[in-house]
């Protein structure tokens, strides 16, 4: 398979080149789309993904309108392109891996933004993935949140999420003190390596979304889970400089 | 169109205000799971679980089909789970709930992702036949815990499962009924089970295996699935509230102590369930020759 | 009550010898529910239950413990507000069913300027005033010839029990005779109030008493424990605390 394991031990190299700790290549923008109240591009190496915010407001006629018990409704739609993945797909909306990142990304902003402020109303969050190489699911919510913050929808504080990986594959399992945490993983490194998803709020240690899909001894849980959370808050301090540097141009 | 009923305000505070003071509302101390009951049905592959007032079915049924193009040395593993109204009134059919896409994609994460089925041993012959196996969910009554109750359901009955064996004669395959040969165990390499902890109070207060009282007034859960042998199959953590990372580490651990219970819980189920279908027992029938039933040893 | 209880089944007929003789005042028989009358003088039954008898009304009925609430005028129930209209309160009085209607000014001291505020999820203790087969039931807060709340109202704190529609309506039978609460409420102060849509709300000041008494109240509907293990029962709830 592709990532061959003994190199990476030998120059502690991984296969494009960055080292253990070292996140890919962060490119993101705000306010990319006129039409929608709060939009972002972000780019995680290959990874890419849009997304644009609409709302509060009143929500789709017919059917429920808007959140109830007064608050507001958190709705969220993935698109993926039929061209994002190494095989073209067609018609991923609808699948259960789909939803499920639906699911996650409305449980995980619905504990962050101030719903009470709307109540009756709805927040439209629509992502388009146009490429994928990995940390989907992080890129997503850092998309999101940059996203929100552009349409000025208030939060508790902001929600940054990557991945981490524990090396050495779950065969040789039995020398867990050995392990070699990894982060920000691209397409194939996930396929090869057991990795989580980790969420944590602002600067905080606090997470908020933790999702792991692989096989791994409990033992190794701990280093993945400080390396994502240390991820984490350096992912955190790239958003703010974006954010900041787009609030300068209308200081 | 029907949905859950929302739990009172009163109710609300009064679990809330119960938990501070250590209580649950059935008595059951913060890390205990409710009364288990597994049972087997007739047939091999059927088992009922009975989680408190939860109640689920699994069932497994086998077919012969053509593999995959792409995965030729591999046998087909499916889960399908329903959401019968019969559970509750706010599950309809045909329309997955949010709750019933997690249900399953838990499952397919913590069962199939993390091979606990060997499936290359249902291949029969590489790129021709082999068996597909199909485990079906239902899910007959609805108090909470639906993640972990399932789970138990589908591990034990596929533990439970017996395949037919095959004759392979070069290009041709003859599966064997029941009645010519005694039908084969599957190869289950390791066996998942799932906790969840219900958090409250900001991730200070957390509970095993919340029924649905507590369900709605929680602020955020954790899926975690293990097996005895202390590996992570798959964590879950969709959002609500923060947790603590240290707490989060610490739930491993308790969930390794829950699973290794549920474990010996199941085998000692199969256990008896396999004297009951073979009274006599394997041994017996291996000295069969040599039986001295009538010898009266004397003294 | 009847003396002896006579369980009927669907499809069964009533003898005539356990009907009401009619030596009362009132000459015409009167059937409640879950009797049907086949002319000329066939009474047969079209629900299981028991069968119960009133001389003095000449009246007959079926006592049988059904699955859903189905509203009737005069009921007293705990409904759940579920949202706020223009005038009145929607209320749910079981999960899935359409919402009743709860008049803004259906409580004691309510004017169109000092209305209740109940935000949604809340409990209201309160009485059905009307149910016709073709409108939503409306509920109401008041006696209508008084104006007085009389107990009806937004219920505060407590815990709230599901129990069976047969336990609810024994508990609100005017001579209602539960051991389990005359033991338990001898020793410790607790206040129920019992919905006839098979809720009942416990509030005992405390965590432990609430949660004791509407345990014991469950207990004894799901075991449908007699007089004797009730006391058994109200022993152990009182050991508890």
């Amino acid at each position: 398979m592709p990532l061959d394991t003994s190199t990476y031990s030998l120059a502690l190299l991984r296969l494009d080149g960055r080292r253990w700790n070292e996140l890919r290549r962060i490119h993101a923008q705000i306010s990319t789309q006129a039409a929608a109240d709060g939009s972002s591009y972000l780019e995680m190496g290959n990874t890419k993904i849009l997304c644009s915010v609409t709302g509060p407001h009143e929500g789709r006629s017919g059917g429920v309108r808007g959140g109830s018990g007064g608050v507001a409704k958190l709705e969220v739609e993935i698109n993926s392109a039929a061209f994002s993945g190494t095989d073209r797909r067609r018609n991923a909306r609808g699948d259960k891996r789909t939803s499920e990142m639906e699911h996650c990304l409305r449980e995980a902003f619905g504990g962050v933004i101030v719903a009470h402020l709307y109540p009756h109303s709805t927040i439209t969050i629509n992502l388009n993935i146009i490429s994928q190489d990995g940390s989907l699911l992080a890129a997503s919510i850092n998309a999101a949140t940059l996203a929100l913050i552009d349409a000025g929808i208030p939060m508790t504080d902001y929600l940054v999420a990557c991945t981490a990986a524990s090396s050495a594959s779950t065969s040789a399992a039995d020398n867990a003190s050995a392990d070699d945490p990894l982060l920000d993983l691209n397409t194939l490194e996930e396929q090869e390596l057991p990795f989580l998803t980790v969420g944590c709020l602002g600067e905080s240690d606090k997470v908020a979304v933790c999702v792991m899909e692989t096989r791994v001894r409990m033992e190794r849980l701990e280093g993945m889970l400080a390396v994502g959370i240390e991820g984490c808050k350096r992912m955190r301090g790239i958003l703010d400089e974006v954010v900041k540097g787009y609030g300068k141009r209308f200081g | 169109m029907p949905r859950e009923a929302e739990i009172s305000i009163n109710e609300r505070e009064f679990i809330k205000q119960a938990l501070q003071e250590q209580i649950r509302l059935d008595g059951r101390a913060f890390d205990v799971f409710r009364s288990l009951e597994l049972t087997f049905g007739e047939e091999y592959g059927v088992a009922d679980v009975q989680l408190g007032k939860t109640r689920v079915i699994a069932r497994i049924s086998v077919d012969v089909v053509t593999p995959a193009p792409e995965r030729k040395f591999d046998g087909i593993f499916q889960i399908v789970t329903e959401f019968s109204p019969m559970a509750s009134p706010a599950f309809e059919i045909g329309r997955p709930t949010d709750a019933e896409v997690i249900l399953s994609r838990i499952l397919e994460k913590a069962i199939r992702r993390s091979n606990a089925l060997d499936t290359e041993s249902l291949c029969i012959i590489a790129g021709q036949k082999c068996f597909a196996l199909r485990a079906d969910v239902h899910i007959i009554d609805h108090d909470g815990g639906l993640i972990d109750a399932s789970c138990i359901a589908v591990i034990a009955a596929l533990q439970h499962f017996r395949r037919p064996d095959v004759q392979v004669e070069g290009e041709k395959a003859i599966i064997l009924s029941v009645r010519e040969r005694e039908p084969i165990p599957l190869s289950i390499l390791h066996q998942p089970l799932c906790v969840t902890f219900s958090y409250f109070e900001e991730g200070e207060i957390y509970l095993v295996d919340a029924n649905v009282a507590e369900e709605q007034v929680r602020q955020g859960q954790v899926i975690i699935t293990m097996n005895k042998h202390g590996e992570i199959c798959q964590i879950a953590k969709y959002g609500g509230a923060t947790v603590n990372p240290l707490a989060l580490l610490n739930c491993t651990n308790i969930a390794l102590e829950k699973v290794k219970q549920m474990s010996k819980f199941i085998q000692q189920k199969l256990d008896e369930d396999n004297k009951k279908r073979n009274p006599k027992g394997l041994m017996n029938e291996l000295s069969a020759e040599n039986a001295r039933e009538n010898a009266v040893i004397p003294g | 009550m009847a003396s002896a209880l006579t369980v009927v089944l669907p499809g069964d007929v009533v003898a005539q010898d356990a009907l009401p003789t009619g030596t009362g005042k009132k000459k015409t028989l009167t059937l409640g529910p879950g009797l049907r009358h086949i002319p000329p003088n066939t009474v047969t039954t079209t629900v299981a239950g028991t069968l119960v008898t009133d001389n003095r009304k000449n009246a007959a009925l079926v006592e049988y413990n059904s699955g859903r609430y189905t509203p009737f005028a005069g009921d007293l129930v705990i409904a759940t507000v579920n949202g706020s209209a223009a005038e009145n309160f929607n209320c749910l009085l079981t999960p899935e069913t359409p919402p009743a209607a709860l008049p803004h000014l259906a409580f004691e001291g309510a004017t169109k300027k000092t209305r209740p505020q109940l935000p949604p999820n809340s409990l209201v203790y309160c009485r059905v005033a009307s149910a016709g087969k073709d409108q939503p039931p409306e509920l109401t807060c008041v006696d209508p010839s008084t104006g007085k709340g009389e107990g009806l109202g937004p219920l505060k704190g407590g815990m709230l029990f599901k129990i069976s529609l047969g336990m609810a309506r024994r508990l609100l039978a005017p001579k209602s005779e539960l051991a389990l609460l005359d033991v338990v409420g001898a020793k410790v102060g607790f206040e129920i109030t019992v919905g006839r849509n098979g809720l009942v709300h416990v509030d005992g000041g405390n965590v432990r008493t609430t949660l004791a008494v509407g345990r014991g109240i469950q207990e004894v509907d799901q075991k449908a424990l007699g007089e004797s293990g009730q006391r058994k029962l109200a022993a152990d709830v009182l050991k508890s605390l």
